[in-house]
């Protein structure tokens, strides 16, 4: 496929040359543009398709969208889920990981648990997650047995609903996020800690000053496609929360299934391309000019 | 934390000791914070299991039991007994290992010429790759579902076979890609310089030296397929998958029930990705697998 090739003899020879190549790889290619590209530019069609009229474009799907409570719950929601629960995934991936990088007894067994959650389907987390926070669940179960009087409603919908949700999501995602950090730790070359130690730098300086610098790249990439699934996030939230919680992923689901509505459906599915690529996009660059630190 | 406690570097410098507050936080509380960790993290998996074989009066009451006391396999024979399981069984077992041999014939060809195409082009089309994955699920399902919808593809195994396409190739392709760059070019000159066409040297040399790594890609297109949940959720109305299945049950309230079916879809997903593990611990993997 050396299409940066000279190519004097015009372009039917570059096509002979290469019509093995091509033929291997145009099936994929007209794959993603006629179940990825197509779909993804007539769903945002129809969001700019007016229903009463049939006008296009038209931002009435949007207004009536903005105007719907369902929907500034949905977007806060998914926003909060997002910024929490990357906020303490991260935290705890790296703080694993760095135990990890540590020699111990057992550090083949426990790795291997640790690893647990990979092999449990996000749908299965959310169904067991539901057993542990129903009213007369397992945490209230502990609660009380710890001294609480009155059991906690983890599934009414607000905050506490929010926080049920990050922390399956939490336990679902952390261990895949510490593997990815565990990855950059380990490419760290030991001599850098040598040196350091010669220096007499303390545990604290060796985080700040030669861990996290060198983890950036391994930091990075782990924010970014945790933030994609985070923004995308559907199953967790739709068994435990159901619709007192909505997300703008189940938010355009029902106005499909429920209400049979393609235009704020696809309002609502375009809404989420734009923010993931708003954050994708805006980090990257951020990350890029090394101006932020990491968070 | 990364301050392991060698006694050379505490004995080369004694006199951070008293202010290095964070490497003996961090080797106190090494072991209760693992501890924590992991009773976190096998808890709920015991959880499921306890209660698919929980008697209901152990479970269905203001203080459920954290035993299992008296284990009963009813919920079980039920489940097992039922043409409610093995209908969606079939048809997530149909799905998954057609959406992977599907795959690897679409991906495993172009991953090649992708990995033998220039620099700047390789990494531009490998972006163009991951950049669909930003693409959220219910943006494409809801086109494919109106589509479907006049096609009469809805509920029926290639109508989500095409559905879980969409995801599994970009991703297979990206990890061929890989593969395939690891695998030098001169085998397959060898090959041609020795008679064969270049289609029989792929097929004869180069395919089958990257084997072990189709098939370490297909096992994980297995997976997403077998745990999909958005697409199959669009896509049927009558009959279902197995998560579809399990959700069914969960959303009726039927704690037993689910809890069986979420079982049975979860024992593939363990025994596939304990037997994956040394490849999800390279790093690049992990992030890629969703399930």
């Amino acid at each position: 496929m050396a299409i940066t090739a000279p190519a004097p003899a015009a372009g039917r020879s570059w096509l002979k040359r290469h019509a093995f190549d091509l033929a291997l790889v145009a099936p994929l290619v007209l794959y993603i543009v006629g179940f990825t590209l197509v779909p993804v530019l007539t769903s945002i069609g129809y969001s700019f398709v007016d229903p009463a009229t049939g006008a296009f474009p038209s931002l009435a799907n949007y207004a009536a969208m903005f105007r719907q409570s369902d929907f500034h719950e949905a977007l806060r929601n998914t926003l909060l889920i997002t910024a929490i629960g990357l906020t303490l995934e991260m935290g705890a991936a790296l703080i694993l990981a760095l135990m990890l990088t540590k020699e111990f007894r057992g550090q083949g067994v426990v790795r291997s648990l640790l690893l647990l959650p990979m092999g449990v389907p996000t749908l299965v987390s959310a169904v067991v997650m539901s057993y542990i926070f129903s009213l007369s669940g397992y945490a209230n179960e502990l609660l009380f047995r710890l001294g609480a009087t009155a059991p906690v409603v983890w599934t009414g919908g607000g905050l506490t609903t929010l926080l049920t949700v990050v922390f399956a999501d939490m336990w679902k995602v952390t261990p895949m996020v510490m593997l990815m950090l565990l990855a950059g730790l380990n490419a760290i070359p030991e001599e850098v800690y040598e040196a350091s130690d010669l220096d007499g730098a303390t545990a604290w300086q060796r985080f700040t000053l030669i861990t996290l610098p060198m983890l950036r790249p391994a930091i990075t990439m782990a924010l970014v496609l945790r933030a994609i699934d985070a923004f995308r996030i559907f199953d967790l939230t739709l068994v435990l929360g159901g619709k007192t919680t909505p997300v703008i992923a189940t938010y355009a689901y029902y106005e499909w299934s429920a209400y049979n509505n393609p235009y704020t459906s696809g309002a609502g599915a375009t809404v989420l391309l734009v923010m993931i690529l708003v954050f994708v996009l805006g980090y990257l660059r951020i990350a890029e000019r090394g101006q932020e630190d990491v968070g | 934390m990364s301050a392991t406690p060698q006694a050379p570097a505490g004995s080369r410098a004694p006199a951070t000791r008293d202010s290095d507050w964070l490497a003996t936080a961090s080797r106190i509380l090494f072991w209760p914070v693992m501890v924590l960790t992991l009773l976190l993290v096998t808890i709920p998996t015991y959880i499921l299991v306890k209660v698919s074989i929980s008697r209901p009066a152990e479970l269905l009451t203001q203080h459920p039991t954290f035993w299992i006391w008296q284990p009963t396999f009813k919920h079980w024979e039920g489940v097992l007994g039922s043409p409610e399981l093995w209908a969606p069984l079939w048809k997530s077992l149909a799905v998954a290992t057609l959406t992977t041999v599907v795959a690897v014939a679409i991906a495993a060809p172009a991953a090649y010429v992708i990995a033998r195409m220039p620099k700047s082009l390789r990494y531009t089309t490998i972006l163009g790759l991951l950049v669909t994955r930003m693409f959220p699920d219910v943006l494409i399902a809801l086109p494919v579902a109106v589509t479907f919808i006049k096609m009469g593809l809805l509920d029926t195994v290639p109508g989500l076979v095409l559905a879980h396409l969409i995801a599994n190739l970009p991703f297979l392709a990206w990890i061929l890609v890989g593969t395939f760059e690891m695998i030098p070019q001169a085998l397959e000159e060898a090959a041609t310089v020795d008679g064969c066409s270049r289609f029989e040297a792929l097929m004869r040399v180069v395919f089958p030296a990257a084997l072990p790594g189709i098939m370490v890609g297909a096992m994980f297109v297995w997976l997403n397929s077998w745990n999909e949940f958005t697409y199959a959720m669009y896509l049927s109305t009558a009959t279902k998958t197995l998560p579809l299945q399990t959700y069914f049950y969960q959303a009726k309230g039927s704690w037993f029930d689910s809890a069986a079916y979420a079982t049975v879809l979860t024992i593939p997903v363990v025994i596939i990705t304990f037997a994956l593990q040394r490849y999800l611990v390279s790093g690049s993997l992990s992030g890629a697998v969703k399930g």
